[in-house]
């Protein structure tokens, strides 16, 4: 089981953001109604970096999410003051700040607001030299962030790492690092989280084709022991998946990441699918906007 | 002990591909090893360099590079005889500048009209080379191919915009595509694919991934081309087992450092020497990459990159 935060509530999203900046809850609401009855385990709230007006809009989001869904919420924006007004506003359920980082300003001001407000967070791989390289990097800064948690009494059982995914078209090589990172986690801190950003990985990709890549690569990540991921909350397979509904495809993949390959001849569509989406996502075939039709 | 040298295995190789019309073919690609890693694996045929002709007088050329020319240079067919009879040039790249509608926009007609002079003029496989404006080239090109029936040339760029339009109009008239993507392998694969589901044939496909001058991202465009060679050899990804063309000149010449006087940048040094070996050297970069075309402009650039190839191939 893969816990599943739905990214739809964005204020990038064409009909959410300005709703969002109309205050208008008609459409936040329905979409929220839409997604906690699709099977997602969290609503992740993102209003972007917030510069104006930050704090007014995440206490307003927040309560108007709340009147049409139980759901825990993920605060998800840069604006630490925007964040702090959300934690207030949210009265019922463990939320999720969404995230800290380990650039020095960020860690000081938002580490505090996690002790306060009893929250879970999300510890963001991303440091005062940017993204981490390799998997090594990624472990030392895990290393880092979950120290500097523990100092603040954060237990590490609260701390969500998420070592960033990129995309598959940029570089498949930093797919492998993070995959290889996540096979480490469990030994470097057993009670830490982890949560990753699926769309990430298929970014640039026709927007048709992104939920196959979505898919397998979540379940590669669900062989390293995946506590959780940020979703396209619409993907209702991809929520099946998450909720181990699928388990001869979760095989499958496993299967392939172990070097046992399967005959392509005798995989079905859906199976072929997971197998060429595997072998693009482990680097073993180049990726194109063809990789399943090639 | 003795000391082995390790060796990298290859599991794939590189299309060979005919240019020029028949009985007088030459044929590009083919390795089935890293650029001249000849203890490795073979290349059965070296890089060849084809020479720059252009469809009009070019207006913003350095001295330097106008010098060898200046006596063929209104005149495309001369041009190009000359640099075969005299500079002894393997293949033409005529480069269709002229009809880049923010330059002299020479309309497709004209265009045909130059190609087909300079493909009367010389017998050598020739590289027809648009203005890279999408629908410009379209129009352009397709006039070409229609005029040069049956002459397998080398048309591009074929881009994502119009490869459907050119595609089909070069497997009609029999010609090689060159197909261009901007610096990223993914792209330079996807067009492949898509060449392929047009039915272009493979041995009708040469690619383009880009070329920067160098001190001007050649950089990125080499490793672009390391990393298609790699998939290609190593990985056996069989829609990048192209010959690649890099067409190199016009960035090279078009750069300040091959045109500032030495009055006003003294420590560039001579301005003749200067751009010659910058274009070798962007030449003998990409060689390294994996190009199997080199589309060149100063003669004694050529020679100078002809004669490493030579030593290169040879061993020396």
């Amino acid at each position: 089981m893969v816990i599943c935060v739905a990214e739809n509530i964005n204020i990038m999203s064409k009909t959410i953001g300005p709703a969002m900046k109309e205050k208008n809850p008609g459409p936040i609401q329905d979409m929220a109604r839409v997604l906690t009855k699709n099977g997602a385990d969290y609503l992740d709230l993102n209003i972007g970096p917030a510069r104006k007006a930050g704090d007014e809009m995440m206490d307003w989001l927040v309560r108007t999410v709340r009147e049409v869904s139980d759901l825990p919420l993920s605060l998800d924006t840069t604006n630490l003051v925007a964040m702090e007004a959300g934690l207030k506003a949210n009265t019922q359920a463990k939320p999720l700040m969404n995230s800290v980082s380990l650039q020095p300003e960020r860690l000081e001001k938002g580490i505090p607001m996690v002790t306060q407000y009893k929250a879970d967070v999300i510890g963001l791989l991303w440091g005062k030299e940017g993204m981490p390289r390799d998997a090594n990097e990624r472990a030392a800064m895990a290393v880092d962030f979950i120290y500097q948690a523990n100092e603040a009494g954060i237990p590490t059982s609260d701390i969500w790492i998420d070592p960033i995914a990129t995309p598959i078209c940029v570089d498949a090589n930093q797919v492998l690092s993070g995959l290889e990172f996540m096979s480490m986690l469990g030994d470097i801190a057993p009670e830490a989280k982890s949560i990753v950003g699926l769309s990430n990985i298929s970014n640039g990709a026709p927007e048709d084709l992104r939920p196959y890549l979505n898919r397998t690569y979540m379940i590669m990540l669900m062989k390293h022991g995946l506590y959780s991921a940020i979703v396209d909350g619409y993907d209702k397979e991809l929520l099946s998946i998450a909720k181990g509904e699928r388990p001869e495809h979760v095989k499958l993949v496993h299967d392939i990441m172990d070097g046992n390959e399967p005959d392509p001849a005798s995989l079905d569509q859906k199976e072929l699918e997971h197998y060429k989406t595997t072998r693009v996502l482990m680097g073993k075939v180049l990726y194109s906007n063809s990789w399943l039709t090639t | 002990m003795t000391f082995e040298i390790p060796k990298v295995s290859y599991t794939g190789k590189i299309r060979e591909i005919p240019l020029g019309r028949e009985g007088k073919t030459v044929i590009v690609g083919g390795e089935s090893c890293y650029p001249f890693h000849l203890f490795e694996g073979e290349m059965p045929n070296p890089p060849k360099i084809a020479m720059e002709v252009y469809d009009s007088e070019p207006e913003d050329w350095p001295e330097t590079a106008i010098e060898p020319f200046a006596d063929v240079i209104k005149e495309p067919a001369a041009w190009a005889r000359k640099c075969v009879d005299t500079y002894g040039a393997e293949m033409i790249a005529l480069q269709l500048a002229g009809t880049d509608p923010n330059d002299k926009d020479l309309s497709a007609d004209e265009a045909a009209k130059i190609t087909k002079e300079v493909s009367d003029a010389v017998d050598v496989p020739m590289i027809v080379l648009g203005c890279s404006n999408v629908e410009k080239d379209t129009d352009v090109l397709k006039a070409v191919c229609e005029v040069c029936d049956g002459r397998n040339l080398i048309i591009g760029p074929v881009a994502e915009g119009n490869y459907r339009a050119i595609g089909a109009t070069a497997i009609g008239y029999k010609h090689t595509v060159v197909a261009s993507t901007p610096i990223d392998i993914n792209l330079a694969k996807q067009l492949n694919i898509l060449l392929g589901n047009l039915n272009v044939p493979d041995e009708k496909i040469i690619i383009d991934p880009s070329t920067g001058a160098l001190g001007y991202g050649l950089e990125y465009c080499y490793s672009v081309m390391e990393r298609i060679r790699m998939a290609a050899l190593i990985q056996e990804d069989e829609r990048l087992q192209f010959p690649i063309i890099s067409n190199l000149a016009r960035e090279v010449w078009k750069t300040k450092e091959v045109k500032v006087p030495e009055s006003e940048a003294p420590l560039l040094g001579d301005i003749k020497k200067r751009g010659i070996l910058i274009e070798a050297l962007t030449a003998q970069c990409v060689l390294f990459a994996g190009a199997d075309i080199l589309v060149m402009r100063h003669p004694e650039a050529i020679s100078l990159v002809k004669e490493s190839i030579k030593d290169l191939m040879t061993g020396k």
